[in-house]
């Protein structure tokens, strides 16, 4: 271990004399530069705990902004569920006129298969509907009921591709045929899904551009009340050779510990509010199958959350030094 | 030392604070500045601390130019130089450890080192037994040298002091004074801003006197009849 002394050029040998009585080792400058950090941090929880009242209600604020997207978030996360399995099932239902013979159906289903659109043709017969629809519905025995099967057999046309258009010019080319009583496409609400699934996406976006505007200003504003409160220990420091740097960052921490705690306030409300909307919300999905699952906030979109609070807490606080913090 | 050349100022209001003022105070001085109140003593003392930025001539405060450091070599200057302010300038939210403690938790000293050197201020000034106390409990003669020990901390090899004893009567004053040259006689050099002549004059040091803004006399030793000149001052 060296006792170095700091020399910096221009020194004339009468400083270096006393330089020397300054100097400390290489380990003393780390750890005191650590202990600055330790004081910093120290110092940014000590001002949150000393006005908790205070410190509460901005936080409460921080994460009630940041809660509103995380859950609009959620909701579209489930909603896109559906735009996912959907996809795979855009296809044109042909229903067949009962009395239709199997030949007659077999033919229409070699002239889909020729269009340059469709991709493969499925016929179902109206046995199979039955057995598909008592399958999925559960209702088996209403369709035994009737005796009768009054489920008509279909042509199920897959198009080549997802596009609207291409569904529509296949349906247009067969919907004409006298074998067919009923053309049904999902076109209609797939579109309808997609476009609410790119509005929630933009929503989203949207509320996390404003509400993070929202948060950057509430805590610069909380910091700003730090600063001038801090007034007299700022001059005093920047007199007696404070860097800017050891002036900002207590207040940097501080804005930084403000964001994480009001990202995690939200975080735990989050976690409140879809326990209290899991079971409904549960009950909902399965209406449509059992392959829907309601999912709360990933580790992954937490994380986000927890993050991004803590970097807006620290640019609103660099925001307001900036705005505040006089020149040394 | 500290080297004036034709130094002025003048301020934003158009008051000229300082007209050429060139002086040079040696390595190991101690010097007293003199003058009425808006003689220009503070300005003067504030432009070695750089605060204020002087319109004409050169400040060179060992051996370097300061007026051409930096905005991050500027804090750095600063920590070399103590300053001894006439309303102390105390934090009341801590202890008077704590408030000693200041320059060094700046200049990124280790807490253990640190303590050390904070008592070892304490006891120079006599306040060491006070050290848990908050400074607003103190008299303001102990609350000065709270600021003296803040000064001297970190080991200055300048130590300027703007009206030390404005605020104190004769006796306490006289026990400033004796503690400036106690560390003047350990090599740290000195310029003490104060209009107390019958205090200052007896203790037979050089004087700069200050008059709206000009150097007007600059004495080694003064005598007593001298100093009665200048003793309307007050």
């Amino acid at each position: 271990m060296s006792n170095s002394t700091r020399t910096s050029p221009g020194k004339n040998t009468a400083r270096s004399q006393t330089g020397a009585k300054r100097g400390r080792s290489a380990k003393q400058r780390i750890s005191g530069w650590i202990e600055q950090h330790i004081d910093a941090c120290a110092d940014a929880l000590q001002r949150v705990w000393t006005q908790p009242l205070n410190s509460m209600m901005s936080l409460m604020v921080v994460a009630i902004a940041l809660l509103l997207p995380a859950l609009v978030y959620v909701a579209g996360k489930n909603m896109a569920q559906f735009g996912g399995s959907l996809q795979n099932t855009h296809r044109i239902s042909f229903y067949l006129q009962p009395g239709t013979s199997p030949e007659q159906a077999q033919a229409l289903q070699a002239l889909m298969t020729d269009h340059p659109l469709v991709d493969r043709v499925e016929f179902i017969s109206s046995q199979q509907a039955a057995a598909d629809f008592a399958n999925w519905s559960g209702l088996g025995d209403v369709i035994d009921s009737f005796g009768d099967n009054p489920l008509p057999a279909s042509l199920e046309a897959h198009p080549v591709d997802m596009a609207t258009d291409t569904a529509l010019q296949i349906r247009d080319a067969f919907a004409s045929d006298t074998a067919i009583f009923q053309v049904v496409m999902d076109v209609a609400w797939i579109e309808r899904l997609d476009s609410l699934m790119q509005l929630t996406d933009r929503m989203v976006l949207a509320l996390i551009l404003v509400l993070s505007l929202a948060v950057l200003f509430i805590i610069g504003n909380t910091v700003r009340t730090h600063i001038a409160g801090r007034d007299a220990e700022i001059r005093v420091m920047t007199l007696i050779g404070a860097t800017r740097a050891f002036i900002s960052r207590p207040f940097l921490y501080n804005g930084a510990l403000q964001g994480l705690l009001g990202a995690a306030l939200a975080w735990l409300l989050l976690l409140a509010l879809l326990q209290l909307l899991a079971q409904p919300a549960q009950a909902l999905l399965a209406f449509y199958g059992d392959e829907y699952v309601f999912t709360g906030l990933d580790l992954r979109a937490s994380l986000f959350m927890l993050a991004g609070g803590l970097l807006l807490g620290w640019m609103g606080a660099a925001l307001s030094l900036s705005r505040h913090l006089n020149k040394p | 030392m500290i080297r004036f050349d034709e130094v002025s100022k003048r301020y934003a209001g158009g008051h000229q604070a300082l007209k050429q003022v060139s002086f040079e105070l040696d390595q190991g001085a101690m010097v007293f500045l003199t003058g009425r109140s808006g003689a220009g003593k503070s300005t003067l003392l504030k432009l070695i601390m750089l605060t204020e930025r002087p319109d004409q001539g050169q400040i060179v405060v060992g051996a370097r130019n300061i007026l051409r450091l930096s905005a991050q070599q500027i804090p750095l200057y600063r920590r070399r130089i103590g300053v001894v302010f006439q309303d102390h300038q105390l934090l009341f939210d801590r202890s008077v450890f704590d408030n000693v403690m200041l320059p060094l938790r700046i200049d990124a000293y280790d807490k253990h080192e640190a303590a050390r050197r904070v008592r070892a201020a304490l006891d120079k000034v006599g306040l060491l037994s006070k050290e848990k106390m908050n400074p607003i409990t103190l008299s303001g003669g102990e609350q000065q040298r709270v600021g003296i020990a803040r000064a001297v901390v970190n080991r200055p090899q300048i130590l300027l002091a703007d009206e030390p004893t404005g605020n104190l009567d004769p006796e306490l004053a006289a026990e400033i004074m004796l503690l400036f040259e106690q560390f003047n006689q350990v090599g740290v050099s000195m310029l003490i801003a104060s209009h107390d002549l019958s205090l200052i004059t007896r203790l037979r040091h050089r004087i700069l006197t200050l008059d709206q803004g000009s150097l007007i006399n600059d004495e080694v030793h003064p005598s007593r009849r001298d100093s009665q000149s200048h003793g309307s001052g007050r």
